[in-house]
């Protein structure tokens, strides 16, 4: 049997945030207390390229913080670019877990395709 | 061959698809991959599990 699963990417794992910003040519995250436009905030910071604020992540939750103004401080597909880097890299963590081989590929509609190879003929 | 494959979109969505794995083996091959890269959304069984559903009923009809 075989089957297709939709995952909404919350971002948990610090080890996995740095290989995104590395992928992307960021600098490294900071983990600490970060202040926004109108608040202060407290997680694992990532400068996204040309936005005015970090993005704030709180690895214990998932969750994230930022302040873009509605797209005009920051555009929102800089965002999408990094969750998609950082899952990525968080895929190819596990992979590297379980002592799967890997193989990555980039789709024409931007999307990247990791396939794990998890063992001989069923 | 067993293989899964991530396909994490422009947004950073992720669709995990398995291939190759037989009766249960798919779930448990990848539940690990959904817990580490977020909130599992909705999952659907692939095509072939369905004929392999029909073909096994019609062995069923024909051998009583």
């Amino acid at each position: 049997m075989s089957h297709v699963v939709q995952i909404k990417t919350q971002v948990r794992d610090a080890a996995a945030v740095r290989a995104g910003c590395s992928r992307l040519g960021l600098d490294a995250p900071v983990e600490g207390e970060v202040k926004l436009f109108s608040e202060t905030v407290t997680g694992l910071a990532v400068r996204l390229k040309d936005w005015r604020y970090p993005v704030v992540f709180d690895t214990t939750t998932g969750e994230s913080k930022f302040d873009n103004y509605q797209g005009r401080w920051g555009r929102q597909d800089r965002l999408d670019e990094f969750l998609q880097a950082y899952a990525v890299e968080k895929t190819k963590i596990e992979a590297g877990r379980k002592g799967y081989s890997v193989a990555e590929q980039r789709l024409a509609d931007g999307s990247i395709k990791v396939s794990l190879l998890v063992g001989g003929a069923s | 061959m067993k293989t899964i494959d991530v396909i994490v979109s422009p947004v950073g969505a992720s669709r995990i698809e398995t291939n190759g794995f037989t009766g249960d083996q798919c779930r448990q091959a990848s539940a690990f991959l959904e817990q580490a890269l977020g909130l599992a959304e909705n999952e659907r069984l692939k095509a072939e599990f369905y004929k392999t559903e029909v073909r096994d009923h019609q062995q069923a009809r024909q051998s009583s």
